[in-house]
Order: structure tokens, then C-alpha cells, then sequence
């Protein structure tokens, strides 16, 4: 008889938000890792000389270009490509120049997903996320919406689930911003968005009360072999 | 940012709890990362139970009192503590009125810990005996949970809201949330000297785009001394360091109005003149941090008639500091241009509370006064004399008007909200409105565009009074190349491989040692560690550290689906690794793999590696074979079959954790009865002893040979403790009773 291998959790919940998401039509597009400032920054309403650049430390290639520091930099490259109505998810490996320790990783998985089309509006949002957190955590899950900012999003909002009795501070959300839909080649004044970008990373210790971040990425087989 | 409640009430009407507080900090995105109260927690509630005499001491007694678990004996010299009153006692631990409590034996009698005065806590001036609690505290709670002095909140603040780093700012978002709006004194200045203060001082600004306001004012006759009590407490509360009468009022009404102010000796000021200027070519200037700072022709400073003497909103300069010697000092409160800041800040490496609020934008509009309150408070604490009038020069930037819209900010939100609602949220946030257009106030950077209007309207009426509107299912599923990724990762699962995911940086040493090409290779211009400064064009380097990763294991069997790089491509690549396989099992898996995913087997690349070829990975294994394709080449133009689903993947799995310390291996095999379920064994294994840490059946099959209706069942038992290297005696003790265990509740037969 043969033992079989084992799925990566993080592999293993993305596979399961996929899913999830399948029955409202999101199709799958994964973007590059590296990428351009424009991509990565500046088309995401993020200028070089804004203060949101600090909110991520960057990793610079020497030819100038970045390793991606959120699966937002694909938006603009399918938006350019496609006509809305869409639905997108990007999964993907996303970057931050910081020392590691048991709760920072320099790389993590995010899930992305971004909805354009005619009279998008917040409730369309706020409706997705609470139909996703309900599937994974269960039915009587609360999903909470509380302001924040991201600058490729006009209204931005920080989104907790109430999971065993706890809040917990899961991703970030928020209409696509007018000037990112316009990057698009998209006209605002016709057509809104709703985006939303999770830490894969932080899902998978949640679930499993995995308490070092570091051993998602450490090959050890001790940890691979439990899932 | 730290922001005290004991300040946030000087410019709050209402009286605030602190869950109300935390949760209006809440609904306006102001994140809370921690909530300090000055009150520690092992001061906590008690009841006294009985009281006795002391036996060697007239003026003491022994007081029984109930934490709800236990009783504690103290010792306690008050007169006004009776039976039954509730109470609160500071532990051993405990700070109270500078001193550390510890356990004590006072006149021959343990007292654990103390009774205290309200004094003693910090929240009155009473001090003729213990603090009597009401009845409905809970007892075994700590204090601070009902009462306390101040509570002080360390807040996480947005990049888009500068007008948040203050107490002022603060207070304006809490008191809209009650529906109100804050109070705010007006100026009026103390020991005003007759004289103007442009006799003293003259301001020039030379960049108008780069300043657009300056305000200074001269205060005559100060006395440099420490600051009074009060005002060090509130600058240490809040993170800052007291450092003299004049310096610490600039940084009081930087932490109260958010607004970075600055002082100089007005003897040091050569000239009596302030330009504001771009610093010359090769211009330096030694900071107040006493470092030396060359600074170039892009960077504002202050300067006097032949010097720069302030690094703008940045940091001061030592050369015209304020010390014990200073008699007249010159204020400062400008408004200079966020990026040029930044820009400086960055080239400088100098971040400072300043150039953090500058950055992001100041009160534009409350520049005056926040110089006056400062002249003010020097006036009054430091006894100096105000000059009549301010030097000023700039002006105060236009509001820009936005449209409302309530139509579109109904329809964005989903709320049927009246026109008037709309109006009344923008006024009380400090919008003026008129002809359906409103004006930001001059704090908010943030608002420029309706959408962001929507925002302010929807934060203050509610997140929660949206109603979620379900997307409609009518958008058609496009499968694209994920789900053949899966599918790959199915298949590999099935024949015994693990997925593994691993960095993609890499050291040239990591591709030479396994034998490949490191040509065209990107790089990081800013690495976590210098050598492994180079991004991946394999995934092999990273499936070889796992193989290193694992000497336990008598086999490792990995892959891995990833991104690579070179300068002109990114692709994404499978690799795996066995170290079970010959080289021709190997290479005939690998085939027979292809054919099953329909990718032309050539395009895989297969190695070998011989015992000794990998030492520098420190892999001593016999056989290690790796075989990589380029999923992205191999797939080019092949479109996904529609058909393909992805089968889910089981979460319920039990996470036991992984131990710093290295794991021993142990094989089982038992003959049982044929009914019996594997995993029953399997779950019987786990509950023998915590330092099992993962059971894997890797054997199962029915055969006479074990007697009628009997199989045979092999277990693979890793052991693991998690803080020490386990022994084999350990080990042995635990697989004896795990042997013993198994026998007894499935009737089972070890096979030897």
C-alpha cells in the first residue's frame, strides 16, 4: 500500500475558498510576482511620494523593478484585458522587506478578489464576504465592517469574523478607487468595483492554531505530513 | 500613537466610559493595539472576611480578605475597615507610589500585599484610611476594570488620517460619534509684552511652494527649568522624553493639536532673521540628535542670516537650541509641503514625530493657534513675557469644494438617508456646505472626491446598517490554469509526494552545489541577507533544502509548483524530489506522470544525485533524484479543459505542532481481526502519549497466513517532545505502552 502526500495547507485553503467562490462565477487569474512600480504602486493610487508607500516595506530588484507586495498589482493587467462584467480571484505569493519571526513572514500568501461591473455598490461587498466566512467558519459566523485605508480603495473597510467567540481582524476590502478603475481603461462614471485581499498565511494558523508562520515555509516534513 | 483619556476629556462635553470610548475608536478606524491603564492589574478587588488584632503591634491589624479563591492574610494600619466591605489590595508586585510590594513580615505577622487609600491609587487625595468599593465590584477582578486614574490608548492611525495624530484629533472623531462636537477655548495671552514682535524677529520665505506658512512669535524673560510635574507625566505617558520648560511645551502641543512646533534661542538667530530656504550645496548642519547632516539643494531649512539653523519640519539644529542660558525664545509653527518633507525625511533617515505629521498633511487652519496656546504656556510655566502680535508671513491654503451628491452617495451605500442627514454628518465632521457643494475642513487631507464623502456619511451612520446585496449567479466559470495546477498536485499527492512551498531567493552557492546554470539571474537590491540576494530560476535549490531539512525521514518525498525568474521571463515550475527511487524508477515515474498530465515528457528535466554531490546542502542520503519542468512553456497555448474540477481537499486534519528538537521514528505492526477499522488504531496510537506526534498507516492488507479473518496493519509512529531532544529509553517506554495498549482493546498481535 501506498502512504499518500500531502496538499500545503495554505494550498489546501485556497483550494477551499475556490471553491467557494465558484458558484458566483470568479475565475482564477494569477498575476505576476514580479513587477513594475507602476503595476505594484502607482496605477494603485499608491505615488511614490505618498506616506501608504511606508505601509509596506518593499523589496527592490536591481533592474528597478519590485517582487509584488500584494496580488493587487494584477487588477490593472486583467482589467486592461477584459470587458466587465468580471469576477476575479488572484491567489499568490506576495512580498515584505521584513525581518521574520515566529508572527512575520517575508513572504505570504494573499487570495485577492475583485468584482467590476455597472452599479457595484458597498451592500455587494459586504454581501461576498459575510457568503464566504459563513462557508468557511459556518452559518452563524458575524462578519464586522469597520473603516480603514488601503489607496486603491475609496470606501476602505478592515473586515473581522467573529470565529469561536473571537474577533478576529481577517483582510481588508473596499471600492475599487476611481482612479485605479480608470487605470483599468474604465470609466468610472459607469462602471464601480468591490475588491478584498486576505492573508492565506493567517487563515491556515488560524484554523489550525499553528503558532509560528515560519513553519509554513520551513520544508519540514514533521509539519507538511499533518495536513 | 498613545493617546490619554485623562487629555481627550479637555475637549470632550460628555462624560465617556472607556468600552464606549474603545468602541467609537472602533467604528472610525482608529485600530487599538493596546489599552493601558494606570492602575496595574494585580491590584485587584477583595472582601474582608475577618479582622483580628495584631498581637505585637496596637496600631496594626490582621485583616482575612477573599480574592474569590483564596484568603490572604494582611497587615493593615487603617481604622476604617470593617467585615464585609469590599476593598482593594495591591499584591507583591505591585507599584504603588513608586515602590515596588513585595511579600512582607510585618512585626512578625506575613502580609501578603497591601490595603489601599485613594491616594495610594492615584485617583483622589484621600488618604484617611482604606478605599471602599462599591458592593457589585466583582471580587478577584482587578481594579482597573472599574476604576482608574487614566487609561491610555496606543492607537494604530491610518496613513490617509494626519488629522488623527493628536488628542484634538481624536476628540473631533470622538465627539462626532456622540453626535456632538468638541470645545475648544479660545486663546487669550497672559503677561503680554507691549513691544511687536517683529522688533525682535524678521521671516522670509524664500520658497512660498515649499512653506506656504510661517508664524513665529517671541517670548522675552524665560526660565529654562525642568518642567512642571504634570506636564512630564503626559509627555511620558505618551512615549516622549521631558527635557526643559520651553522644549516640552512645543512637544505637548504636537501630541495635543497635532501640530510639530519649534523653539529657538533668539540670540543664536544671527541677525534676527529667519529665511526659509533651500539648503546651499555642500550646506551641513548638526541636528539636535547631535549628528552631523549634509544636506543638499532639494532640502528646505531654516536659516538665519548666514547658517541653517533647523533642518524644516524635520529636527532643529543644535547651533540654535534652547538652553539653560536662553532668555528669549522664538517660536516656530509652519506649514511646509508633505512630499518635500518626506523626500528629506527619507534622504535624511531621519523620521521624527515632526516630519511623521508634516508628511501627512497639519491643521493648515490651526497654525495660529497652536503657536498662541504654546506662547501661552511658556508665558505662563515659564514665566516669560509675549510679545504683542506675530510675524506671519504665507497664507492659509484654499478649501477645495466637492460636490455632494446624495443621490450616488445613496445608491454607493445602499441607505436611504435624507438630504438633511447627509448635511448634518459633514457639519459635524467640520464641513461647511453651501449650494449643495461642502468645503473639507483644512485638517482632512484624505477628502477630495464624492466617493469619499460616502465614506464619512457611511462610517458615521453605521457599517452595519448596510444591507448586503447578493451578487447575482448568472457570470459564467471560466477555468483557467489553477485548476491544472491542482489537478498536478492531486496526482502527485496520490503517488506519495508532499507539497512544500519555500522562498525564492537564493545564494549563488545554492545553484552551483546542485549543478545549475545562474546566468540572467534577477536580483534583490535590498536582500534580508546579502548571499541570498539572487531570485530562483529553479525550484530545485529549495526541494534540496527540504531533503536537508529531514534526516529523520527515511524517505522524503516533496514538490513544489512556484513562480521563477530570470531577466526576461517568469514562469511557473513544478519540481519534485524523491530519494526513494532508483535513478531508472525514477525516471520512468517522471514518464509515466507526463503522459498522465499530457505534457511531453521531454520537456522534463531530471538529476541525479550520488552520495557525496550534495555535501555542501549537508545531504547525505544515497539517492536523491530531482526532476523540473516549465509548467508555463509546457501549457503555452494548451487550453484548460472546462470539464476539469478540483476536488476539495480535507481541513479537518489535527495540527499537533512541530518540536525545535529532533524526532525519533518508530515502526508497528499489528495482526487484528479483519473488521477492525485502521483508523481506530490510529486514533488509540495518538491518545497513548502527548509526545506522539503523528501516526501514518503505511500498511493494510488481509491474508490466512495471520489466521482466519485476520489482517495485517503497519504503523509508522514519529515521537517528539517539545522541549528536549527525546531518548530512546523515552521512546521505548511510550511504544511499550502504546504495544500494551493496542493489545489489550483490539485483541491485536504485534508482529515481530
Amino acid at each position: 500500500m501506498k502512504v499518500k502526500g500531502n496538499l500545503h495547507p495554505v494550498s489546501a485553503l485556497l483550494r477551499q475558498a475556490v471553491k467557494i467562490f465558484e458558484p458566483l462565477g470568479f475565475e482564477v487569474f494569477e498575476g505576476p510576482e514580479v513587477d513594475t512600480e507602476f503595476y505594484n504602486f502607482d496605477a494603485l493610487n499608491m505615488p511614490s511620494d505618498h506616506p501608504a508607500r511606508d505601509m509596506q516595506d518593499t523589496f527592490w530588484l536591481t533592474d528597478g523593478r519590485v517582487l509584488r507586495t500584494q496580488t493587487s498589482n494584477g487588477q490593472i493587467r486583467y482589467g486592461k484585458k477584459h470587458k466587465p462584467p468580471f469576477r476575479i480571484l488572484s491567489p499568490g505569493q506576495v512580498y515584505r522587506n521584513e525581518a521574520t519571526d515566529y508572527k512575520h513572514e517575508a513572504a505570504i500568501f494573499q487570495l485577492e478578489g475583485l468584482v467590476v461591473d455597472k452599479n457595484i455598490k458597498v451592500g455587494h461587498l459586504f454581501s461576498t464576504l459575510e457568503f464566504f466566512f459563513k462557508k468557511l467558519y459556518g452559518d452563524e459566523t458575524k462578519v464586522r465592517f469597520t473603516p480603514s485605508f488601503f489607496p486603491f480603495v475609496e470606501p476602505g473597510f478592515e473586515v473581522s469574523a467573529k470565529h469561536n467567540g473571537k474577533w478576529l481582524e481577517l483582510l481588508g476590502a473596499g471600492m475599487v478607487h476611481p482612479k485605479v478603475i480608470k487605470n483599468m481603461g474604465l470609466d468610472p462614471k459607469i462602471y464601480s468595483g468591490f475588491a478584498f485581499g486576505m492573508g492565506v498565511d493567517r487563515l491556515v494558523m488560524l484554523k489550525y492554531g499553528i503558532e509560528d508562520i515560519r513553519l509554513l515555509r520551513s520544508g519540514d516534513m514533521r509539519f507538511l505530513k499533518q495536513f | 500613537m498613545k493617546i490619554l483619556k485623562s487629555w481627550l476629556k479637555e475637549y470632550i462635553h460628555q462624560d465617556i466610559s472607556d468600552p464606549r470610548l474603545e468602541e467609537i475608536l472602533m467604528l472610525s478606524g482608529l485600530e487599538i493595539e493596546n489599552v493601558e491603564k494606570t492602575l496595574q492589574d494585580n491590584i485587584v478587588v477583595v472582601k474582608i472576611k475577618e479582622i483580628k488584632k495584631h498581637p505585637n503591634a496596637d496600631k496594626l491589624r490582621i485583616a482575612i480578605v477573599d480574592d474569590g479563591e483564596k484568603d490572604i492574610q494582611v497587615v493593615c494600619g487603617a481604622p476604617n475597615i470593617k467585615v464585609g466591605q469590599v476593598v482593594p489590595l495591591a499584591l507583591p508586585g505591585s507599584v504603588i507610589s513608586g515602590v515596588t510590594l513585595k511579600e512582607a513580615n510585618i512585626r512578625g505577622e506575613n502580609s501578603h500585599g497591601m490595603l489601599c487609600a485613594q491616594d495610594e491609587l492615584g485617583i483622589g487625595d484621600d488618604h484617611t484610611g482604606i478605599f471602599i468599593l462599591p458592593n457589585d465590584y466583582q471580587i478577584g477582578k482587578p481594579i482597573n476594570q472599574y476604576i482608574s486614574p487614566d487609561s491610555i490608548f496606543e492607537l494604530s492611525v491610518t496613513a490617509n488620517r494626519g488629522d488623527c495624530l493628536s488628542h484634538v484629533g481624536i476628540a473631533r472623531e470622538v465627539a462626532v460619534y456622540e453626535n456632538s462636537s468638541i470645545k475648544r477655548e479660545p486663546i487669550s495671552l497672559e503677561k503680554t509684552d507691549s513691544a511687536h514682535s517683529s522688533t525682535e524677529i524678521d521671516v522670509q520665505i524664500n520658497e512660498p511652494e515649499l512653506c506656504p506658512q510661517y508664524l513665529a512669535r517671541v517670548i522675552k524673560g524665560v526660565k529654562i527649568a525642568p518642567s512642571p510635574q504634570w506636564l512630564q507625566d503626559r509627555l511620558i505617558a505618551c512615549g516622549a522624553k521631558p527635557i526643559n520648560n520651553v522644549v516640552d511645551i512645543t512637544n505637548y502641543i504636537l501630541l495635543d493639536l497635532g501640530h510639530p512646533m519649534h523653539a529657538f534661542d533668539l540670540k543664536k538667530i544671527k541677525n534676527n532673521k529667519i529665511i526659509v530656504r533651500l539648503a546651499k550645496k555642500n550646506e551641513d548642519l548638526v541636528s539636535l540628535d547631535g549628528e552631523l547632516r549634509n544636506l543638499d539643494k532639494e532640502m528646505l531649512v531654516i536659516a538665519d542670516a548666514d547658517k541653517a539653523i533647523a533642518i524644516a519640519g524635520v529636527m532643529g539644529g543644535q547651533n540654535s537650541e534652547i538652553d539653560m542660558s536662553t532668555d528669549t525664545v522664538v517660536l516656530e509653527a509652519a506649514q511646509f509641503e508633505p512630499k518635500n518633507i518626506r523626500a528629506t525625511s527619507k534622504k535624511l533617515k531621519l523620521a521624527t514625530e515632526a516630519s511623521y505629521r508634516f508628511e501627512r498633511g497639519i491643521d493648515a487652519g490651526g497654525v495660529e493657534y497652536a503657536i498662541n496656546k504654546a506662547a501661552n504656556m511658556i508665558a505662563t510655566i515659564s514665566g516669560g513675557r509675549v510679545m504683542s502680535g506675530i510675524v506671519a508671513k504665507g497664507e492659509k491654503p484654499n478649501k477645495i469644494k466637492i460636490e455632494i451628491s446624495p443621490d450616488k452617495i445613496r445608491s454607493l451605500l445602499g441607505l436611504t438617508i435624507p438630504k438633511d442627514e447627509i448635511d448634518h454628518i459633514l457639519r459635524l465632521l467640520g464641513f461647511s456646505i453651501s449650494d449643495g457643494k461642502c468645503e473639507a475642513p483644512l485638517w482632512r487631507h484624505d477628502i477630495s472626491i464624492w466617493q469619499d464623502l460616502a465614506e464619512e456619511i457611511g462610517r458615521v451612520v453605521g457599517y452595519d446598517k448596510i444591507a448586503p446585496v447578493s451578487l447575482d449567479r448568472t457570470q459564467k466559470l471560466i477555468k483557467t490554469n489553477y485548476y491544472r495546477l491542482e489537478d498536478i498536485k492531486d496526482k502527485l499527492i496520490d503517488s506519495g509526494y508532499c507539497e512544500t512551498i519555500n522562498y525564492p531567493f537564493l545564494s549563488e552557492n545554492d545553484l552551483f552545489s546542485a549543478g545549475l546554470k545562474s546566468s540572467d539571474l534577477l536580483e534583490v537590491a535590498n536582500p534580508l541577507q546579502p548571499e541570498n540576494r539572487l531570485l530562483r530560476n529553479s525550484l530545485i535549490p529549495g526541494l534540496l533544502k527540504n531533503v536537508a531539512k529531514n534526516p529523520a525521514f527515511d524517505k522524503v518525498l516533496l514538490f513544489e509548483i512556484g513562480h521563477i525568474f530570470n531577466k526576461t521571463r517568469e514562469d511557473q515550475n513544478l519540481a519534485i524530489v524523491s530519494t526513494e527511487k532508483s535513478k531508472e524508477e525514477f525516471v520512468q515515474f517522471v514518464d509515466v506522470f507526463a503522459k498522465q498530465m499530457e505534457i511531453d515528457s521531454k520537456l522534463f528535466k531530471i538529476k541525479f544525485y550520488q552520495k557525496g554531490e550534495l555535501i555542501s546542502y549537508k545531504i547525505k542520503r544515497q539517492n536523491v533524484c530531482v526532476a523540473e519542468v516549465n509548467l508555463s512553456k509546457a501549457f503555452e497555448n494548451i487550453s484548460v479543459d472546462q470539464k476539469l474540477t478540483i476536488k476539495p481537499y480535507s481541513l479537518a486534519g489535527m495540527y499537533r505542532g512541530v518540536s525545535k528538537f529532533p524526532s525519533l521514528t518508530r515502526d508497528l505492526a499489528f495482526v487484528v481481526d479483519k473488521n477492525i477499522k485502521s483508523n481506530e488504531i490510529l486514533q488509540q496510537i495518538y491518545k497513548q502519549s502527548p509526545i506522539v506526534n503523528r501516526v501514518e498507516l503505511f500498511d493494510e492488507f488481509v491474508s490466512d497466513k495471520f489466521g482466519a479473518d485476520k489482517k495485517n496493519l503497519a504503523y509508522h509512529i514519529f515521537l517528539q517532545a517539545y522541549d528536549r531532544t527525546l531518548t530512546d529509553d523515552e521512546a521505548g517506554v511510550v511504544i511499550k505502552d502504546i504495544i500494551a495498549a493496542i493489545s489489550n482493546l483490539f485483541k491485536a498481535k504485534l508482529r515481530s
